[in-house]
């Protein structure tokens, strides 16, 4: 097969869209080199052989397949439309207007599991920058509790700091990562004393003293970093945003950040879970109002705070949800897993199907299709199903 | 489609020199005509009022800045929420409203036709994407180019002036993206923030790394945009919004392009008097005299209306500092090579001196104008208020008892400062409010189909009940007619309609790409190749607008 190139990879939330995809009987690989890119491309240029779709787990066409997932989103109570982690734009338009139809309660992020409290940016705001910001500007660039090596693996070299001269780049972990190898400073304390270690800084940021500790004596090298350049950069992800107290915490490094704006140019760049869903939460916020979850069980949008049961839904919409599996839309029960009763399998963006994808810095891009295939998108089977419904 | 024959109204259509006069307005195949058979549905307007669709010349309402807004204020989308029904989709309100809410809330005032006035062409797949979800108006965006590197680096290049380079680079940019016209915010101001939290003094200050002036910014952009023809003149947002004394800013800037088409934004925010860090005070009448001189120049208000609003701006340096007088929600956004973005959610309150004399001002400016046609209707939506709000605007300056009871609301030190005390009788026309909020607006984009009810215009008639109570009447229209078919009936929306993206194009020497290409791949993070929108789904249903032709 021949190469393509160069197109835009949905492998990792940074888009990078400079990549050539070169196809051997070796495999696939990507340049400028990216294990993730590769492994993105290849699993998405060999889509798994079999049904197009199936119902309760026998092959169908998609023509069944999405007459009898009408059938089931016309009876659901309480119907849940989630997953986005690969969806596009265009996909989670069609997935929230379809939403709509239905009375559904949509999400972009994680239902399940310990409950992080809301989000902080909308309690006092954040300041942030795309990647050339960064990159051109930023002389320091602090890694807080993140491993881009693994997870964004070109992160680095896309802020400039594989080769402009006289940049520091600080990590705080304290798990020996790939990223923490890189760092000119390493600074290393348990999770657990995040956010001691955030306020105290906003303290000392003041000039104001914090209670001698080895934590104090990391922070103050910090700090001193900080204080020496006119811009700087904090860079954050699930390390800080997933989990019990994960909004004191994100509200604590916007705050040191708040602080540090005054006498300096600072941002912030989140670091998502999956590389759809800053698109779709995008979608969700202009369609809706609000980003995150959303119920539209009442006529309108409502807010979802995770205080409130999801015990009762009854039927479950999964919208492009994986990165290494294929591209796909689910129907399942409360528990959707093996036992789905509806699957049809979809184009895949950026390689079978084009589209738009938010990169993790908000700045939109165009995912194309090297690769066209027979198999609908997403978009175009969830508009489908809309108007069964609306039938 | 439809044939409509609206009959027995009282039509104010300033742009064809009808004022009140009782005639029929009859539409086939979206638009005006001058007749229909007798099987076209009949819209008796016997004691109505009948105008164009309104046209909003400058408001934010698509993008990422008014999505990080929604994102950021959620206990504001509360209020008013708008269900679904057969026809339309759900969506919330307040100052930032949803999508679709925005593109109905719009069409039930009365309003076709919106701008959405400040775009990151970086952003434009984003910005394309919402509008296309922003129903029921025909809708428009303008790009920023004030603080633009690779333009700097052309003007630099070309000495200060206009080059062809940098002409076909803007004719480039409008192609690339699906915009309508070019915005300037605080030329050269945003990168100095960007930086180091800098800012322009001066028009003539250098922007530090480039060896370029905002004045050469402006007569090289606005000059481009000249010499292309493009529809819209270039759309100015001065240097120094908001700080006392920046009459001479915006005094110096209009100097600067007098001679060219130019349309100034949201002036009441750029009239004052008085020394930096100190109190404003108003130099309305100033800018107003210069304007009489100056035909083509026009501005809008951006009046200030007393209650909630949602500051968003590419200026970031002025959220920073309301930031500080507020201390409460900040949002700062850096978008690479071209702009940046703040926000700060902001109550102006009667009592306040600041915020009573900025209504004052933009007062000033409405009934201290000449000429309607220069002076049109903005709150800055949603900077100084709610597009909602209009219906309020228009009766301050219809209804003079409403508009002194209000004064004496306001705090008395700021008013006294303005010439509101000074016997300002004046009460504008309904012609007049139609100058200001669609003929002028139209004219000014070069819109030659809106805002007007001749032979040929589009079929976006807004029919109003004619009541005493102007704030009642211009708030529920009795029927919105978008595109020939009637949208709003009774107060209620009746269907839906997708509405068009207006987009304008020049020509330019595609060789302009090798001029691009490489200062892209020095400076921005996204490749040449795929920065351009081209997509249909996306791009169309559209209207272009070419350069030269309106």
């Amino acid at each position: 097969m021949a190469d393509f190139g160069p197109v835009t990879c949905a492998g990792c939330g940074l888009l990078c869209d400079d990549v050539t995809v070169e196809m051997s009987s070796d495999g696939v690989r990507a340049r400028p080199e990216c294990p993730l890119a590769a492994q993105w491309f290849a699993v998405r240029m060999h889509p798994p052989d079999g049904a197009a779709a199936t119902i309760n787990g026998d092959a169908a066409d998609v023509e069944s397949a999405l007459a009898r997932a009408a059938e089931l989103l016309r009876g659901a109570r309480r119907p849940l439309v989630h997953g986005f982690e690969g969806a596009t734009v265009e996909d989670a338009r069609a997935a929230v207007a379809l939403a709509d139809r239905l009375g559904a309660l949509v999400a972009t992020g994680q239902l399940e599991g310990p409950w992080p409290g809301a989000p902080a940016v909308p309690l006092r705001g954040a300041c942030t920058g795309t990647l050339g910001e960064i990159r051109d500007r930023s002389r320091v660039v602090v890694i807080w509790r993140e491993d881009p090596e693994t997870t964004h693996p070109r992160l680095l070299e896309r802020l400039g700091l594989d080769d402009v001269p006289g940049r520091t780049l600080v990590v705080v972990d304290d798990r020996g990562t790939a990223t923490a190898q890189r760092a000119d400073l390493g600074l290393s304390w348990p999770r657990e004393r995040d956010l001691e270690a955030l306020t105290s800084l906003h303290v000392l940021q003041r000039g104001l003293a914090v209670r001698p500790s080895e934590l104090a004596a990391e922070l103050r090298r910090l700090i001193e970093r900080l204080r020496a350049v006119p811009h700087a950069a904090f860079v954050y992800g699930p390390g800080l945003t997933a989990g019990a107290g994960a909004q004191r915490r994100v509200l604590a490094l916007h705050e040191l950040v708040r602080a540090l704006c005054h006498e300096r140019h600072v941002v912030t760049l989140e670091l998502p879970r999956a590389p759809g869903i800053r698109g779709a939460d995008d979608v969700l916020a202009w369609q809706t109002g609000y980003g995150g979850a959303v119920d539209l069980a009442g006529g309108h949008p409502e807010l979802v705070t995770a205080t409130q049961p999801l015990d009762d839904v009854d039927l479950r919409l999964l919208v492009e949800p994986g990165q290494t599996a294929a591209a796909e839309i689910a129907l399942g029960g409360p528990a959707a897993g093996p036992d789905v009763n509806v699957w049809i399998r979809t184009a895949a963006p950026g390689v079978a199907a084009s589209g738009t994808a938010h990169r993790l810095d908000g700045v939109p891009l165009a995912l194309q299709a090297p690769r066209p295939d027979v198999a609908p998108t997403a978009a175009v089977l969830l508009t489908r199903l809309l108007q069964e419904v609306e039938r | 489609m439809t044939e409509i024959r609206i009959s027995g109204g009282a039509v104010h259509d300033p742009a064809s020199d009808v004022d009140g006069d009782i005639r029929d307005v009859c539409l086939r195949d979206g638009k005006v005509v001058d007749d229909v058979g007798p099987e076209a549905r009949r819209i008796d307007a016997r004691g109505m009022v009948v105008m164009a669709g309104g046209v909003d010349i400058h408001a934010h309402i698509a993008g990422p800045k008014v999505n990080a807004a929604r994102k950021l204020s959620p206990e504001d989308r509360r209020d008013e929420p708008h269900d679904r029904t057969e026809v339309l989709r759900s969506g919330t309100g307040g100052l930032v409203p949803s999508t679709f809410a925005t593109g109905y809330r719009y069409s039930l005032l009365g309003y076709t036709t919106v701008i959405e006035a400040a775009a990151p062409p970086l952003a434009a797949r984003h910005v394309l994407s919402e509008l296309r979800d922003t129903p029921m108006i025909d809708k428009a965006f303008l790009i920023l180019m004030g603080n633009n590197q690779v333009l700097f680096e052309l003007i630099r290049e070309s000495g200060g002036g206009v080059s062809p380079p940098l002409r076909d680079a803007v004719a480039w940019w409008l192609e690339a993206t699906g915009g309508y016209g070019v915005k300037l915010v605080n030329p050269g101001g945003v990168e100095l923030w960007k930086q180091n939290n800098g800012q322009i003094t001066s028009l003539d200050d250098e922007i530090a790394g480039f060896g370029v002036t905002p004045r050469q910014v402006l007569e090289a952009v606005g000059g481009a945009v000249h010499e292309l023809g493009l529809p819209h003149p270039v759309h100015i947002h001065a240097n120094n919004l908001g700080v006392p004394g920046n009459a001479d800013t915006t005094l110096d800037t209009m100097r600067t392009l007098a001679g060219r088409q130019a349309h100034f934004a949201h002036v009441q925010f750029h009239s004052y008097g008085g020394k930096p860090g100190g109190l404003p005070r108003s130099r309305a009448p100033e800018l107003l005299e210069f304007l009489s001189a100056h035909p083509e120049i026009t501005v809008d208000v951006g009046q200030v209306m007393f209650g909630p609003a949602m500051t968003m701006t590419a200026d970031a340096h002025v959220s920073a500092v309301l930031r500080d007088l507020d201390g409460g929600k900040w949002l700062n956004h850096d978008t690479e090579v071209e702009t940046g973005c703040g926000i700060v959610p902001y109550t102006y309150k009667a009592g306040n001196y600041v915020h009573a004399l900025q209504w004052g001002i933009g007062l000033e400016l409405f009934l201290l104008g000449q000429d309607p046609w220069q002076v049109m209707l903005s709150t800055d939506h949603p900077n100084g208020g709610s597009f909602l709000s209009y219906p309020k605007l228009i009766r301050l300056l219809m209804d003079r008892s409403f508009r002194d009871d209000q004064m004496r609301r306001a705090n008395q030190r700021a008013i006294r400062r303005t010439a509101l005390l000074d016997g300002l009788d004046r009460e504008y026309s309904l012609n007049e409010i139609a100058i200001i909020t669609r003929a002028a607006p139209a004219r000014r984009l070069g819109l030659r189909d809106k805002g007007h009810l001749g032979i040929g215009a589009d079929a976006d008639v807004t029919i109003y009940h004619d009541r005493a109570d102007r704030e009642e009447m211009f708030a529920t229209p009795r029927y919105v007619v978008k595109g020939g078919e009637v949208a709003v009936e009774e107060g209620d929306l009746r269907r839906s309609d997708d509405g068009l993206l207006l987009s304008s194009r020049a020509a330019f020497d595609p060789e302009v790409s090798s001029v691009l290409e490489p200062r892209f791949g020095d400076r921005y993070t996204v490749a040449f190749e795929h920065y351009p929108v081209w997509d249909p789904a996306l791009r169309e249903p559209a209207r272009i607008v070419e350069a030269g032709r309106s």
